[in-house]
């Protein structure tokens, strides 16, 4: 079967090249924007899936892992006892000021523990030695922090609210959504420096035993420490993500952006199967005098509409994919998911198909007598 | 047999308040394995009875039959089977698609009426040979002359076998010599494969090939 479809497409050569650019931006624009967003999101976890607990006991209500509030750092003797857990350690997140050399003041985001090496945390260590951190007023700051802070070198000294602290360290690839930098100390140093956090903690993280049956333990902890929230780590993780979607209409805007995305896809995809089936209307006459059907004249426009939403959609991805090392120098993190990637690109398909349906109109009632008029 | 028939057709055309009438009750039949020549002045209605004929325009008034099957007016699905089936027609304007090569062109009118792949194919090829095309094969309409691009369009209503084949100045854009050829071979094809060829012209040299002459004036036949 000749592709009459294809044919007809490469002969409007400049049209189709400009439209599987149309459509490619529109996936791009659609790729690169819920990336970032995703990749966005993936700060707002990335301490939860890097850290080796598979339990998280948070105050009641805590909304996501930077929003913490306390309780007595007593509690984690109670869920040390229960019968399947490893291990259980106080971790305190808590945003604390830093005076920069200037003068200027940023607020940090401060882990503490007292054991860090053992929860896999942080996960990765460019200077220092992280057992250093308990032998004194001992701070790692990650490298992200450069943005906001300055730069800074392993034994520089900083302000933590009125208190100096030597930076030991320096770490990567640990940061927030909220973007404010985060700094790792012992637990102790950290409640040294506020009176709120005194005898305090944010959480507590708990190991299993191999073997051991999570939802049973969770169910032990929550009896024994009825005001708090006791969660699995993908739900903490989660639900950490969800707030930042949900209450802050970050998630909003991003369908608007996907909707907009796809509605010029939809329109430069109809607009240029419009003009090119009216162009070429006379040979579509021919067709039908000739004996075809409408359905065969649907196919051909369907064809032209799936290889416009094809091209476009690998013009696309391959601009996304493309993008992604400009935007990390950038130290924008632009997440590919593979599930997201083949949902747009069905999308694509599917509006492409749509939009053919205005040209369907067109040639539905074109009368072959037509090939007669000059 | 009596393969096309046409009994009493009247065709108006209505341009804005006015309405023109171009055909005033013409009858004919065609029979399998003759050629017929329609001649007539400019504007008397050649191509419109060509169309009416080949069920790509539908008449006013009057009954078209084609292979014996009466054809009803308002059954699009019916026209379209039936140009599909048992018509090959030859555009006066050619009608060629750009985007496709001159044998492109006849290989999917052969796709359309039901042939494929490299049935198709071998079909196409031996047709355009036939019109003396051998050369220009893959060649795009838009680099062939008015003579070449006939002949393509020629090609391209023989293919297919269709029983009847209705052909709109076969002549006009050709040499003598090609012309010479062209009605031979719709003469050949019309004894050895038992078709019905009608031939709309104005060419005095049609008459010695056809088996009979039609002439049209003011919308009727008169002999
Ligand atoms: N779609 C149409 N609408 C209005 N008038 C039409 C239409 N088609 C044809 N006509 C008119 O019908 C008349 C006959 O046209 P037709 O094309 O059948 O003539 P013809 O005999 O083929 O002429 P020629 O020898 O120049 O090809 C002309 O006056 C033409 O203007
Ligand atoms: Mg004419």
């Amino acid at each position: 079967m000749i592709d009459l479809a294809r044919k007809i497409l490469l002969y409007d050569k400049l049209r189709f090249i400009i439209t599987v650019c149309g459509v490619g931006f529109a996936v791009a624009l659609v790729l690169v924007q819920t990336g970032l967003f995703l990749g966005l999101l993936d700060n707002a976890s990335i301490t939860i899936d890097h850290l080796d607990a598979e339990v998280w006991v948070a105050a009641k209500n805590t909304p996501n892992i930077d929003f913490a509030r306390t309780f007595s750092d007593a509690y984690v003797n109670r869920v040390r006892s229960v019968e399947g857990v490893e291990r259980a350690d106080n971790l305190i997140v808590w945003f604390i000021r830093m005076a920069l050399p200037n003068g200027a003041q940023e607020g940090v985001e401060m882990y503490g523990m007292e054991r860090f090496v053992e929860w896999g945390m942080p996960w990765q260590v460019d200077e220092g030695n992280l057992q250093d951190l308990r032998r004194g007023r001992y701070v790692m700051l990650d490298d992200s922090a450069t943005k906001r802070c300055g730069s800074f070198e392993v034994g520089d000294y900083r302000e933590f609210i009125g208190r100096r602290m030597k930076i030991i360290g320096r770490t990567h690839g640990a940061l927030s959504f909220t973007t404010a930098p985060v700094a790792f100390a012992d637990m102790q140093s950290i409640q040294a420096l506020t009176p709120e956090l005194k005898g305090q903690t944010t959480y507590i993280v708990v190991k299993l035993k191999p073997g051991a049956d999570r939802q049973r333990v969770i169910e032990e902890i929550r009896r024994r420490l009825p005001y708090t929230d006791v969660n699995t780590r993908e739900d903490w993780s989660h639900n950490s993500k969800l707030y930042w979607v949900t209450s802050t209409g970050l998630g909003l805007q991003l369908a608007c952006t996907i909707l907009l995305g796809c509605m010029v896809a939809i329109i430069i995809v109809a607009q240029t199967l419009y003009s090119s089936t009216m162009e070429h209307l006379k040979e579509f006459g021919t067709i039908k005098a000739i004996g075809a059907g409408n359905g065969h004249i649907y196919g051909i426009l369907a064809r032209q509409a799936t290889i416009a939403a094809v091209c476009g959609a690998v013009v696309g991805g391959g601009l996304t994919f493309a993008l992604q090392p400009v935007m990390a120098k950038l130290d924008l993190k632009l997440l590919i998911v593979p599930g997201f990637w083949l949902a747009t690109f069905v999308g694509t398909l599917v509006f492409s198909l749509a939009a053919a349906m205005i040209s369907f109109r067109q040639v539905a009632k074109l009368d072959p007598a037509m090939v007669f008029r000059t | 047999m009596t393969v096309l028939q046409a009994n009493d057709i009247h065709k108006e055309f209505s341009e804005g308040a006015e309405t023109i009438s171009v055909l005033n009750g013409v009858s004919l039949s065609l029979q399998q394995g003759e050629i017929v020549s329609l001649e007539g002045p400019s504007g008397s209605g050649k191509t419109t009875l060509l169309s009416i004929l080949g069920c790509i325009m539908t008449a006013t008034s009057g009954e078209v039959r084609v292979e014996d099957q009466a054809i009803d007016a308002d059954d699009p699905i019916l026209l379209q089977e039936t140009r599909k089936q048992s018509i090959g027609f030859v555009f006066q304007q050619y009608n060629l698609i750009p985007a496709l090569t001159a044998m492109e062109n006849v290989e999917y009118a052969l796709n359309i009426k039901g042939m494929r792949g490299a049935e198709a194919r071998a079909e196409a090829r031996r047709v355009m040979e036939e019109v003396g095309l051998a050369d220009k094969m893959d060649s795009a309409p838009r680099d062939m002359s008015g003579g070449q691009k006939q002949r393509v369009a020629i090609a391209r209503a023989l293919a297919g076998r269709s029983p009847i084949l209705l052909v709109d100045e076969p002549t006009a854009n050709l040499d003598s010599q090609t012309a010479d050829q062209i009605l031979e071979l719709f003469r050949r094809l019309a004894r050895s494969e038992n078709r019905a060829v009608l031939v709309v012209t104005h060419d005095p040299k049609v008459r010695n090939v056809v088996d009979r002459v039609l002439i049209i004036r003011d919308g009727r036949l008169c002999n």
